[in-house]
């Protein structure tokens, strides 16, 4: 067998080794691995209990209002849903065109939709598919209409919560949104039940607005 | 470099399998195969577009060659046929192959070869455009990974060439 | 599991230009040692004199298309992030047909030419100066083939999912089809070789 390859001529040898690899390839797997995907359960086990794979709201406000770029915001809902009220900078990509989607797999993007469920879905299906800047928005659209639209000054707060709130307050007009009681309000004066009905900013135009997909081909 | 005689070209299986390595080391870095036509489309668009910027827009076969908030120059493509010259330099330089010359059969002149030359330039731009690629882009490319039209592609060109080889046979033989 | 290493974002854009120019690099020494600079070597191919242009072709595709193969079926490269165009069926064919007849009448294709002229061919030169013009004729005339140029469009199609047979058997099948061509081109030039002995 030896002698057999070292008597080949070399252009022989380069056709032995494409049959052979060719000939494995008859009964190797397929290339396209498809839908199926892979995932590093240490590795998100990890994150999901340090807490790295989530973004808490006033941390995301905070990023937009610094104006930040390096972070893109994607909202699962439907489009409906979407037109309706979204976070200021998001972009919507549904469940579905998440495989599709022109996000890179190096972009720090934050996931968000009514609550943390379907956004924690979105994040195992990118892990899966090797994103890996993929992060959860803690709590949801939910939580960021409580704490960041609404905010809202516990009753008998401590010195550091009023500080926190008057914070909160210019973050939450930032957006749009509307301080349920001033500081030096009492806060007992304000029933949880006699609540204003709550009427959503309009989100204005989304700045960046999706990436075009780039064109690659010839 | 006039003085030393050009070498022969390489065995062209070893060839072949260079060109190859190359083209699986685009894929395996940068997810995306080698071309040609589509730089010559980008440095048109930059060119049109600093005369007549809205033409350019209005057209999509130019516009898709725009880039945001850059030039249509910042382009892979681009990047990579700026390579294929200075590759195609130093592989003619070592092999002293560096010459300036008309490359024709024995038959026509050179004036007339000229001209043919230019008429498939035209061809082949018109062809690439349509096929949306070239041989670098569908065939080549296209051809390792499977692509049907690329496939369908390669032996038209084939067809074609082999179809109208006869009557060209005085610029080539 | 890492590649294509881009797409995973391991580099960014600036980066992949530089990969681009080294590609270009290697593409373009490897055309011209194969002899792709001289369009009276590609033009032999289809007097069947020289079969360089189809040995070259086929040896890459060959060496290419077995190096995708294998790197995905072991989980290397993740093969459904690799650029794939789209499908036009029949753009792709009349386009191939045009380009074809360009090639036959001009002599080299775009990717040869630019190593033609970097080897100093001046036919190469006025081919490039052709195909700018092909060009900006079809871009003008596009609004009126826009309706042809995007017809029977079938999106990212491959021959796998064309035939129904597996990657694999697709894979092997073009490999013995292109040693047989390989075995026939050789057998072509001596018998060409010898013809032109007589006469």
């Amino acid at each position: 067998m030896v002698d057999f390859i070292r008597n080949l001529s070399p252009n022989r040898r380069l056709a032995l080794v494409a049959v052979v690899l060719g000939l494995l390839a008859v009964v190797g797997p397929n290339p396209y691995r498809g839908a199926a995907a892979s995932v590093n359960t240490k590795e998100a086990a990890i994150q999901m209990a340090r807490g790295t794979d989530q973004v808490g709201v006033t941390e995301l406000a905070d990023w937009i209002v610094q104006g930040r770029a390096d972070f893109r915001v994607v909202d699962l809902r439907p489009a409906t849903a979407y037109a309706e009220y979204h976070i200021p900078p998001a972009e919507n990509i549904p469940v579905a065109g998440l495989a599709e989607s022109s996000l890179s797999r190096n972009e720090k993007v934050v996931l968000y939709a009514e609550d943390g469920a379907r956004a924690a879905q979105a994040w195992m299906l990118l892990k899966a598919r090797g994103y890996r800047g993929v992060y959860i928005l803690r709590g949801g659209l939910e939580a960021w209409k409580d704490s960041v639209l609404f905010p809202r000054i516990p009753e008998n707060a401590t010195p550091a919560q009023t500080v926190e709130f008057a914070k909160m307050r210019e973050v939450s007009r930032y957006f749009g949104g509307t301080p349920q009681a001033a500081p030096g309000d009492s806060a007992a004066a304000v029933p949880v039940a006699a609540l204003p009905k709550l009427s959503m900013p309009v989100a204005k135009a989304a700045p960046a607005g999706a990436k075009k997909k780039k064109k690659e081909g010839c | 470099m006039e003085t030393k005689p050009a070498q022969p070209y390489m065995n062209p299986y070893v060839a072949g399998v260079g060109l190859g390595l190359v083209l699986l080391a685009s894929f395996v870095v940068m997810g995306r195969g080698i071309g040609a036509s589509g730089a010559f489309a980008s440095t048109i668009t930059a060119g049109v577009d600093a005369v007549a910027p809205g033409h350019v827009a209005a057209n999509a076969a130019y516009a898709e060659y725009l880039k945001e908030g850059t030039t249509p120059f910042k382009d892979w493509l681009v990047f990579e046929v700026l390579g294929v010259f200075v590759g195609g330099w130093l592989s003619g330089m070592f092999a002293h192959r560096v010459t300036r010359t008309v490359e024709k059969g024995p038959r026509i002149s050179v004036r007339n070869r000229l001209i043919f030359a230019l008429i498939g330039g035209v061809l082949m731009g018109v062809g690439a455009k349509l096929a949306r690629g070239c041989t670098s882009g569908q065939a080549l490319t296209g051809g390792a990974l499977l692509n049907a039209g690329s496939w369908a592609f390669m032996i038209m060109v084939f067809v074609g060439a082999y179809g109208l080889a006869y009557l060209m046979r005085r610029q080539w033989t | 599991m890492m590649a294509p290493f881009f797409k995973y974002g391991m580099f960014g854009e600036n980066l992949s230009l530089v990969v681009a120019f080294l590609v270009g690099i290697g593409f373009g020494f490897f055309l011209e040692r194969a002899g792709f600079n001289s369009a009276r070597k590609l033009a032999a191919q289809f007097y069947f004199t020289d079969l360089t242009v189809f040995k070259v072709m086929f040896t890459a595709i060959v060496t290419a298309m077995l190096g995708v193969y294998w790197l995905s079926a072991l989980g290397v490269m993740d093969l459904s992030l690799v650029y794939l165009t789209p499908t036009f069926l029949v753009p792709q064919i009349i386009g191939g047909l045009v380009l074809g007849f360009g090639f036959v009448i001009g002599g080299y294709c775009p990717g040869t030419a630019c190593v033609g002229v970097a080897t100093g061919r001046v036919d190469a030169m006025v081919l490039l100066v052709g195909l700018f013009a092909g060009i900006i004729g079809f871009n003008e005339a596009y609004p009126l083939i826009a309706g042809f140029y995007n017809s029977t469009g079938y999106g990212q199609l491959t021959l796998p999912q064309v035939t129904g047979l597996p990657y694999g058997l697709l894979v092997f099948a073009v490999v013995l089809m292109a040693l047989g061509g390989f075995a026939g081109a050789e057998w072509m030039e001596k018998r060409m070789a010898a013809r032109k002995a007589e006469a």
